[in-house]
């Protein structure tokens, strides 16, 4: 039932993502080639943490499992950490609120 | 199939997973003294909490709390202890009429002191803990199973490891005739649609994105920036950056199963299948409304790791990461982190997580059993107001 561990970096969950997932702490420099495709990692991303697989622009939106989990509030290059700093939520933020 | 589980059948056909006998205090005040009976009398469990009698708003909510919890079907029976309140009183004729199950009700104003009001509930509790233990499990159908699907202190892994594993062995109780009842109405936000999707009729479908839509207009109207809780600095430090994204993750434990109800908050589900449950993201509050809905056990993934139990439902924990699993073996049941380090696929995970539901249905103990752990908090949604009986 078991079998060797697979030593994957970053998690892949839906094609139309732009973004994977780390399964290990990724340093800057570092250059991942898996599953056809190669990313330097520009910042240091822990593990669980989101890296950008595609370039994303400024209010774009964040696909996670092929559905959208936010927008950019930045442009953000591919091998960025993608999180709080450069994410929000499209729901519930403080700008609906205001509005 | 054939069903493996053997389970205690109750008078009115439901399946108990467990045979305690439950104290409920009806007054905070006797929170205490409902403690010190269930640990002094083996196969007793107590119910704590922190209502005093108010009747304000939330009365109809802990009432129904109360009631449904002390009608909950692993429940051999239940002593209540009460002030002798006229709510205390309704409380317990709700119970009545959901359950057949033996009631004791001991007043302490009727008793006099708490040292009787003691004596007599421990005479009651070792007299019906023995009859609870001489009863025998039976077969059962797959139906007795009511599982609640858990997750608190999600990580970036949740969504990938323990969440879709749980979603397996979910799908595969749903399709064996079992229910499964996923709740926390702030972590499917911005995953309603796909659940919605899922439901077997447009009814259905309308209810979950209406409730949904009910919980988000209630936080925007008290103009609460929700995004300072959820996702909460524990979720962000694991690497989930919005609520969505928590959410189209914790959905996941509730596999692709079709959606055949939507409950509001301690609903008993009517038939078998996969239900939502309107509930709080606080886990223990939340507990309390899946105890309520007669739920009898749960399945609760975490990326954090928490010692939570309840003393009505046994809880199984699953972690979503190695690190923390190895960290925590003590209070966690199962590791799920497998999944990322590569080592076990999501349906070898799912088919563990499966046979230990089934394990622990017939009777093997989980880790927040062992460890004693009986949370229970009931939910409010208004202001607290005193009480008549003390203002």
């Amino acid at each position: 039932m078991y079998c060797e561990p697979v030593m994957r970096k970053l998690l892949f969950l839906d094609p139309s993502d732009n973004i994977a997932v780390s399964l290990a702490d990724l340093e800057i420099g570092e250059l991942i080639e898996q599953d056809g495709t190669t990313i330097k990692v520009l910042n240091k991303i822990n593990r669980g943490h989101k890296i950008a697989t595609k370039e994303i622009k400024k209010n774009d939106g964040i696909i996670k499992y092929g559905e959208r989990m936010g927008h950019a509030t930045s442009d953000i290059h591919i091998g960025e950490h993608v999180h709080t700093h450069n994410v929000l939520g499209d729901r519930l933020s403080t700008e609906q609120v205001a509005k | 199939m054939d069903s493996p589980l053997k389970a205690f059948k109750r008078t009115d056909g439901r399946w108990g997973l467990r045979n305690h006998v439950l104290i409920l205090p009806l007054h905070s005040a006797l929170s205490t003294t409902a403690r010190k009976i269930a640990d002094d009398v083996s196969g007793c469990v107590a119910l704590n909490h922190d209502w005093s009698g108010e009747v304000d708003n939330d009365l109809p909510r802990v009432t129904k709390t109360l009631a449904g919890s002390a009608a909950n079907p692993n429940n051999h029976s239940v002593i209540f202890l009460t002030l002798g309140t006229d709510v205390e009183l309704e409380i317990i004729k709700q119970a009545k009429a959901i359950t057949k199950q033996t009631i004791i009700e001991l007043s302490l104003p009727k008793l006099g002191s708490i040292q009787t009001l003691t004596e007599q509930a421990t005479q009651e509790a070792i007299k019906l803990a023995k009859e609870a233990e001489a009863e025998a499990r039976v077969p059962a159908p797959w139906s007795a199973i009511v599982l609640g699907l858990e997750c608190g202190g999600s990580d970036a892994l949740s969504g990938i490891t323990a969440n879709p594993a749980l979603g397996v062995a979910s799908d595969r109780l749903v399709e064996l005739g079992a229910t499964s009842v996923l709740g926390e109405t702030t972590e499917i936000l911005g995953a309603e649609h796909l659940l919605a999707a899922r439901a077997l009729d447009e009814e259905t479908g309308k209810k979950i994105v209406a409730m949904v839509a009910r919980y988000e207009s209630s936080i925007n109207y008290e103009g609460i920036d929700i995004r300072g809780a959820q996702p909460s600095r524990g979720n962000i430090e694991g690497g989930l950056s919005t609520l969505e994204e928590k959410s189209l993750g914790a959905a996941k434990k509730a596999g692709n199963a079709p959606l055949t109800g939507v409950l509001e908050f301690a609903d008993v589900p009517a038939k078998p299948g996969l239900y939502f449950m309107d509930t709080p993201g606080h886990d223990i509050e939340q507990l309390a409304g899946f105890a309520a809905g007669h739920i009898n056990v749960v399945v609760f993934t975490s990326g954090r790791g928490t010692p939570t139990g309840s003393p009505i439902m046994p809880v199984i924990k699953v972690s979503t990461n190695t690190p923390m699993y190895k960290a925590v073996t003590d209070f966690i049941d199962l590791d799920a982190g497998t999944i990322a380090d590569g080592i076990e696929t999501l349906e070898e995970t799912g088919a563990r997580i499966f046979d230990e539901i089934v394990a622990v249905a017939n009777g093997q103990e989980t880790k927040a059993e062992k460890n004693g752990h009986q949370e229970f908090a009931l939910s409010r949604m208004y202001e607290t107001v005193v009480p008549p009986l003390f203002s």
